[in-house]
């Protein structure tokens, strides 16, 4: 019974995703998502920066440790970036980010990084989807309960 | 390399290096000196840089480490390399940490002769001042170093019981106790160039048991791993949000850490910005976010963005701890973080000055399960 009630309460959770995206790939593919009238879920609030690699750790711990359900790291597909590597460094610091959060028990399911480019408007709005799904599947952030940090 | 040994006169270790080190000094082959010497009151052991060989009176064994000696080392060399070499004795984490220093750009090795000393602990500060009395710390070393009495290692600082090696590499002469009969003789081992011209007018005798130290070192490192193997075992429950929570609850954000840790080198750190000083009324929309929130503010975002910036870095050298004014055992996460975070990296901190840091490179066919599917 109990259990049900939480599925419940779950699917009615709407998930605040904190989304970072690159000003020449990312941020553009958002653009024409929405210039192209496809529809994708509102969960995400967007935040311009000019390159994935300008997104400090600092920025992403944040928003989780704020009580964000999600953070979301969007560059250019590897190769294409506007300065040439900053994504690839981007990758890194996800990887240690990642890691970090492994180690303290810290749920690293909610930190997503993906690459999009101007033209995909669509894979930005099923990208949103499938993370706003997968970050409703596992319920609020519990940090948000934490006002001691 | 070159390895000798020097007599120990009359069972005087401290004298006998001190005699060491005044020859060095006198050859005119190097400028100064840095070296811990205790001062007046004998409460603290702090590197001094010593210019005249008559000022000379040293404890290379002293255990304790009040602060971290790369630090000195980069701000001695950050703005211009000496002219002439500096001679620096450091413990092994010490010159892990300048090594990766020298990494960031925040230090230089042109002229400086690095002295290494084998590390058998440091004690906490707080501590190693309350035994001046009838035993001075000094004394509790020589006897873990010559096997009379291992009273001295409930008193290490946690980080040195854990110690990842306490045998000095990259250093051009490395003073060993390990491995020799420290009431008669010290291991003086000359690993390069500069350091072979430095003891080579110095009157040392010929090594004949070589092989002793080498496996005196073994087992020391074999015992340091599998100590640090069950501190890491045993730390593994400190996850989740409200144990982590819990652990940096006594965090105040005086920042002590970062000022003690020789790795945090940045001029102006985010945290001493104006970045967190706001009109009222965005405290009050945070207070509305969660209904309320604790101020000082964001203790945990600096533990955690701190150690997104240095744990590659990390040399494990425990400073942080020590200056933890509320005695959080910081060891027990970070140690934990650098282990798993510089396995991933295949990092080895201090290892080779030649390497780049791991995040300024990259490689384009590494990690690509991230940002796909």
């Amino acid at each position: 019974m109990n259990e049900e009630k939480n599925d419940h309460k779950k699917q009615d959770f709407e998930p605040k995703i904190v989304g970072f995206l690159c000003n020449w790939c990312s941020y553009a593919g958002a653009d024409l998502a929405g210039t192209s009238r496809i529809q994708y879920p509102p969960n995400v609030r967007i935040i311009r920066v000019m390159c994935s690699g300008s997104v400090d750790s600092m920025y992403i711990l944040r928003a989780l440790l704020e009580g964000a359900d999600g953070v979301f790291v969007g560059g250019c597909h590897p190769g294409d970036c506007h300065y040439i590597d900053g994504n690839y460094k981007a990758r890194r610091r996800m990887v240690l980010l990642e890691n970090i959060l492994g180690t303290l028990g810290l749920e690293k399911e909610r930190v997503w990084l993906r690459w999009i480019s101007a033209s995909e408007g669509q894979k930005f709005a099923d990208t949103m989807k499938e993370m706003t799904e997968s970050i409703r599947k596992l319920g609020p952030n519990p940090i948000a309960k934490y006002w001691n940090l | 390399m070159t390895q000798k040994v020097l007599k120990v006169k009359d069972n005087d270790v401290i004298g006998s290096t001190n005699d060491f080190l005044k020859h060095l000094l006198s050859s005119g082959k190097i400028q100064a000196l840095l070296v811990p010497q205790s001062t007046p009151s004998k409460k603290v052991a702090y590197p001094v840089l010593i210019a005249d060989p008559k000022k000379l009176h040293a404890d290379i064994i002293a255990p304790i480490l009040p602060v971290a000696t790369a630090t000195i080392v980069s701000k001695m060399t950050k703005v211009q390399s000496p002219s002439k070499p500096i001679a620096v004795v450091m413990r092994s984490c010490q010159i892990r940490a300048l090594i990766e220093l020298v990494k960031l750009n925040q230090a230089s090795l042109t002229n400086i002769i690095i002295i290494g000393v084998d590390c058998p602990g440091t004690f906490p500060m707080n501590v190693y001042a309350e035994f001046q009395e009838k035993k001075t710390p000094t004394h509790f070393i020589l006897e873990t170093l010559s096997k009379k009495s291992a009273e001295a290692e409930q008193y290490l600082r946690s980080a040195c019981q854990i110690c990842k090696d306490p045998i000095p590499t990259h250093a051009d002469i490395v003073l060993g106790f390990y491995g020799a009969d420290i009431e008669k003789e010290i291991v003086v081992e000359a690993h390069t160039e500069a350091g072979k011209d430095l003891i080579k007018e110095i009157h040392l005798e010929e090594q004949k048991e070589g092989k002793n130290r080498e496996k005196a070192i073994k087992e020391i490192r074999e015992e340091k791993t599998k100590k640090r193997t069950m501190f890491l075992k045993e730390k593994e429950g400190i996850k989740g949000i409200e144990k982590i929570a819990e652990f940096f609850d006594k965090c105040v954000n005086c920042h002590n850490c970062r000022q003690a840790c020789p790795i945090c080198y940045c001029k102006e750190c985010l945290f001493d910005s104006s970045v967190f000083d706001a009109e009222a009324y965005k405290f009050i929309r945070r207070a509305e976010n969660k209904g309320l929130f604790k101020l000082p503010s964001d203790a945990l975002l600096f533990q955690l963005g701190r150690m997104n910036h240095m744990i590659l870095s990390c040399v494990e050298c425990g400073l942080c701890e020590q200056a933890c004014p509320n005695n959080i055992p910081l060891m027990d996460v970070f140690i934990p973080a650098a282990e798993n975070a510089q396995k991933q990296f295949d990092y080895h901190p201090g290892k080779d000055k030649n390497e780049k840091v791991p995040m300024i490179v990259y490689r384009e066919d590494e990690f690509l399960e991230v940002g796909e599917k």
